[in-house]
C-alpha cells in the first residue's frame, strides 16, 4: 500500500491517516491506481488482502468522522473535496451539499479566499502550516480557531490537495484568560494585604487625632468651619478604613473555625441585623426547612455572607423603588429566604424582586471592586468576599436573575471536609 | 499623677495618644525603642505603651528591656496588625494586654484599660459599661443543673430586651462549664468535679453572673471565687488554639472560642481568690476588627 500512495512528511499522525483515507477515496474516484490494483487483486481471488484494505479504509473513515475538530480536504481552487462529520455539523449543512463548494464560502461566509489563508501557503510550498489563529463572528458570539494545513502530494512537487485541520479554541482561551486573571488577582491580594496594614496604622492616627480635636475644639483653636472640615475628614478616614478592612479580609488566607451550626438560626440573626441597619421596611418571607441538619461551618463568616446578600437584596429593592417613583406603578419589595436540605448539602436561597442583574454584568459581580452602587455606598468587595468565604467552606454561590426575580443560592456541604460540591 | 511613656514610630498615633492622655497623666513620647530605652534608664514610668512593628528594636523586646529596668512598670502593646499573630510573642515576654489600632480609635476602651492597670481596680461589669448603663440582672449558679437555666435565661433576656444575643449562648455554655467544673479544686490542687457529672457547688464555689448594656454594647460578667486561672494558662491556651497546635486539647477551646465569638473578652484574675471573665458585643460594627488581648492579673 505504501508504494501506491506517497505522502509528504506530515507532522500529525491523524493528518497522515486522513491524507491516506482521502487519497484512497480520491484515487478510487478517479478509477486509477488503487482501484485498478484492487480489481486486479480481486481478480486474482486474493480476497483476503482486499478485505484487509476495505477494513483499513473503514477504520480511517470512522476515525475521520469521530474527530471533533473540523477537517476538510480542498484542492488548489479551494474547492471542498471532503469534510468530516464535525465540519458538516458546524456549518449546519449535509456533507453532500458542502462538497464541491469553496471552503471560504462554506465555513467563513466569504466571497473570496482569506488573505492569510494557510492552505494557499501549503499549496505553494508543499510544507505544512501549523496553528494559525482565526476568528469568526457568529450569531452566538466570536469563536476562535487554530488552523493547520497539511499537503497531500503524490510523489515530489506541488500538492494536489491540502487537508485543513480547524480546531475551535474558544473555550480553552476563556479558561486560560480566567486563569491568568485569578493569578493576577492572587498577586494583587498579597500586595494589598501589606499595603492595607500599612494604611490602617496612619488611618487610625488620623481618625483618632480628628476625634480628639472634635472633642475639645477650643484646645486646638478650632472654629465651626474647622469642625465641619474635620468631621468630613473623620468620615473619609472611616470610609478608607472600611475599604482596607474588606481588602484585608479578601486577601487573608485563614482557616475557618468550624462548629456544628444551625443555619436557620443564623438566617434569623442576619435578617435582624439587616433590619437594624435602618432600611425602609419591606416584606420578608422566611421559608426555613426545619429538618435542616446542623452544618459544620464558621458561623460568623456564614452570617457575614448572609447579611451581605440580604443587604444587597434590600438595596436592589430600594434601587427599583427609586426608578419607579415617577410612574404610578404598584410595586412592593419582597425578600424570600428559604433553606432546603439536599443530599449531604444545605441550600440557602435569597430571592428578591428588586432591580435585578443584567446578563452583561452577571459575570463581573464577583470581581473585587465591581459595584453598581454610588461611591460611598459600598466597597464593591462584598460579593467577592462572600464567594471567598463560601469557597473556603467548599461550597458554591449560584446567581440567577430572570422575570423580575433575582436569586442568590448558597450551597454548603454539611461536612465541608468531604469532597467539594460539583455542580 | 501616674506617668506614661508612649513609643510609636507613627507620629499621628503618638500625638493622638498624647493629646488624649495628657490631661490625666504625665505623658512622654518616643519615636523608637532606642530613644524609649534611653528615657527608661533616666527615670521610671508607671506604664509603657509601645507599638509592635518599629524600625530597630520591636515592641515586645523593648517592653522586655523596660521590665528589666523597672519590674513594676505596666506594659501594653498597640498594633494595627492582627493581634492573633502576636500572642506567642506576648506569651514569651509575658505581655497580657494588646490594643488594636482601630479607626475610629476606641478611646473609651483605652481609658478603662489604662485606669484598670494603674489603679488595679479591674473587677465588676459596671466598670466596663458607660456611665448610665442599664443593668439587666444578676444570676447565681449553685449547681450544674442551674447552669443550663441561667444560660438560657440570660440568652432569652438579651433577645427580649435587645433583640439579639450574638453567640452568647454558645459562649456561656463554655465559660459557665469552665467556672463550675474547672475552678473548684481540692486543697492539693487537683480538680474537684468531673465534667458531665451532676454537681452541687459549695457556697464559696458559686458562680456569679451579671449582665447589662449601654448605648454601644452589652456585656456579661462571669465570676468564680476560686481564681485558679492564671494569665500564663490563658496565653498558653489561646496561643495553642490560634496556631492550631491545640486542636486536640481537651481544654482551652472554650476560652479561645469565647474570644473569637464575642467582640470583647476581658479576663480579670486575682490569683487564688477570683477570676472574672467579661464578654461584650457591640451593637454596630464600628469597633470590630482585630480582637484585642486583655488579661489583667493582680
Amino acid at each position: 500500500m505504501a508504494l501506491l500512495i506517497s505522502l509528504s512528511a506530515c507532522a500529525l499522525l491523524f493528518a497522515c491517516a486522513l491524507g491516506l483515507s482521502y487519497a484512497v477515496i480520491s484515487l478510487k474516484r478517479k478509477k486509477t491506481g488503487l482501484e485498478r490494483t484492487l480489481t486486479a487483486l480481486e481478480e486474482k481471488s486474493d480476497t483476503q488482502l482486499a478485505n484487509k484494505i476495505k477494513l483499513s479504509k473503514q477504520q480511517l473513515e470512522t476515525t475521520f468522522d469521530a474527530i471533533t475538530d473540523y477537517i476538510c480536504a480542498i484542492d488548489a481552487e479551494f474547492t471542498v473535496m471532503r469534510v468530516n462529520k464535525s465540519y458538516a455539523d458546524f456549518v449546519k449543512a449535509p456533507i453532500r451539499d458542502i462538497i464541491g463548494k469553496h471552503c471560504y464560502e462554506v465555513f467563513w461566509g466569504l466571497k473570496s479566499p482569506c488573505e492569510r489563508c494557510p492552505a494557499r501557503k501549503t499549496f505553494a510550498s508543499a510544507a505544512p502550516v501549523f496553528k494559525q489563529h482565526f476568528t469568526l463572528r457568529t450569531v452566538a458570539g466570536v469563536r476562535h480557531f487554530d488552523i493547520g494545513t497539511y499537503p497531500v502530494a503524490p510523489g515530489e512537487g506541488k500538492p494536489e490537495n491540502v487537508i485543513e485541520h480547524i480546531r475551535d479554541v474558544t473555550d480553552e482561551r476563556s479558561i486560560l484568560e480566567q486563569l491568568i486573571r485569578s493569578e493576577k488577582l492572587a498577586t494583587i491580594g498579597t500586595m494589598t494585604a501589606g499595603i492595607a496594614h500599612e494604611m490602617i496604622n496612619p488611618l487610625s492616627g488620623i481618625s483618632g487625632t480628628v476625634t480628639n480635636m472634635l472633642q475639645l475644639p477650643h484646645k486646638y483653636g478650632l472654629n465651626e468651619k474647622g469642625k465641619q472640615r474635620l468631621t468630613a475628614l473623620r468620615d473619609a478616614a472611616a470610609r478608607a478604613t472600611m475599604i482596607m478592612k474588606d481588602l484585608l479580609h479578601l486577601s487573608r488566607k485563614e482557616d475557618a473555625t468550624t462548629i456544628l451550626t444551625d443555619i436557620n438560626a443564623i438566617i434569623m440573626k442576619a435578617v435582624n441585623a439587616v433590619q437594624l441597619k435602618g432600611f425602609p421596611p419591606l416584606e420578608y418571607k422566611l421559608m426555613l426547612d426545619q429538618s435542616l441538619t446542623m452544618v459544620l461551618c464558621d458561623p460568623l463568616k456564614i452570617e457575614q455572607v448572609i447579611i451581605n446578600m440580604v443587604t444587597n437584596a434590600v438595596q436592589s429593592i430600594v434601587e427599583k423603588k427609586n426608578t419607579l417613583t415617577l410612574q404610578s406603578v404598584q410595586y412592593s419589595g419582597l425578600i424570600i429566604i428559604s433553606t432546603q436540605a439536599l443530599d449531604e448539602m444545605v441550600r440557602i436561597d435569597i430571592i428578591d424582586n428588586g432591580a435585578g442583574i443584567s446578563e452583561d454584568i452577571k459575570s463581573k459581580i464577583f470581581d473585587p471592586f465591581f459595584t453598581t452602587r454610588a461611591p460611598g455606598e459600598g466597597t464593591g468587595l462584598g460579593l467577592s468576599l462572600c464567594q471567598r468565604i463560601v469557597e473556603e467552606h467548599n461550597g458554591r454561590i449560584l446567581v440567577e436573575s430572570a422575570r423580575g426575580l433575582t436569586t442568590f443560592s448558597i450551597v454548603l456541604p454539611a461536612q465541608p471536609n468531604s469532597a467539594s460540591i460539583i455542580l | 499623677m501616674y506617668s506614661i511613656l508612649i513609643v510609636d514610630d507613627e507620629t499621628s498615633i503618638r500625638m493622638m495618644l498624647l493629646d488624649y492622655l495628657e490631661d490625666k497623666y504625665e505623658v512622654h513620647t518616643a519615636e523608637n525603642a532606642e530613644i524609649g530605652l534611653r528615657f527608661c534608664r533616666e527615670r521610671g514610668f508607671d506604664m509603657v505603651i509601645s507599638d509592635v512593628n518599629m524600625p530597630g528594636m520591636k515592641g515586645p523586646e523593648f517592653l522586655n528591656e523596660v521590665k528589666k529596668l523597672h519590674p513594676a512598670a505596666r506594659t501594653v502593646l498597640i498594633t494595627a496588625y492582627n493581634i492573633d499573630n502576636y500572642v506567642r510573642l506576648a506569651r514569651q515576654f509575658s505581655i497580657t494586654n494588646i490594643i488594636p489600632k482601630t479607626s475610629p480609635f476606641n478611646f473609651t476602651e483605652l481609658d478603662l484599660l489604662i485606669d484598670g492597670l494603674l489603679t488595679r481596680n479591674i473587677f465588676g461589669l459596671s466598670r466596663y459599661l458607660l456611665p448610665g448603663y442599664t443593668p439587666l440582672g444578676k444570676f447565681c449558679v449553685r449547681s450544674s443543673k442551674e447552669a443550663k437555666d441561667v444560660r438560657e435565661g440570660i440568652t432569652a433576656l438579651l433577645i427580649e430586651k435587645l433583640g439579639t444575643a450574638g453567640n452568647m449562648k454558645l459562649i456561656l455554655d463554655e465559660i459557665i462549664t469552665n467556672a463550675v467544673y474547672h475552678a473548684p479544686a481540692f486543697p492539693d490542687g487537683t480538680q474537684k468535679y468531673q465534667e458531665f457529672v451532676d454537681v452541687r457547688l459549695e457556697p464559696d464555689e458559686f458562680v456569679h453572673l451579671e449582665c447589662g448594656y449601654d448605648s454601644e454594647k452589652y456585656g456579661i460578667a462571669i465570676l468564680d471565687n476560686k481564681g485558679r486561672l492564671t494569665k500564663e494558662t490563658v496565653l498558653y491556651k489561646i496561643d495553642r488554639q490560634i496556631t492550631g497546635e491545640g486542636i486536640l486539647d481537651d481544654s482551652g477551646r472554650g476560652i479561645h472560642m469565647s474570644r473569637l465569638f464575642s467582640d470583647r473578652m476581658i479576663i480579670n484574675i486575682a490569683p487564688k481568690s477570683k477570676t472574672e471573665i467579661i464578654l461584650m458585643n457591640y451593637f454596630s460594627h464600628k469597633y470590630r476588627g482585630y480582637k484585642p488581648l486583655y488579661i489583667n492579673e493582680l
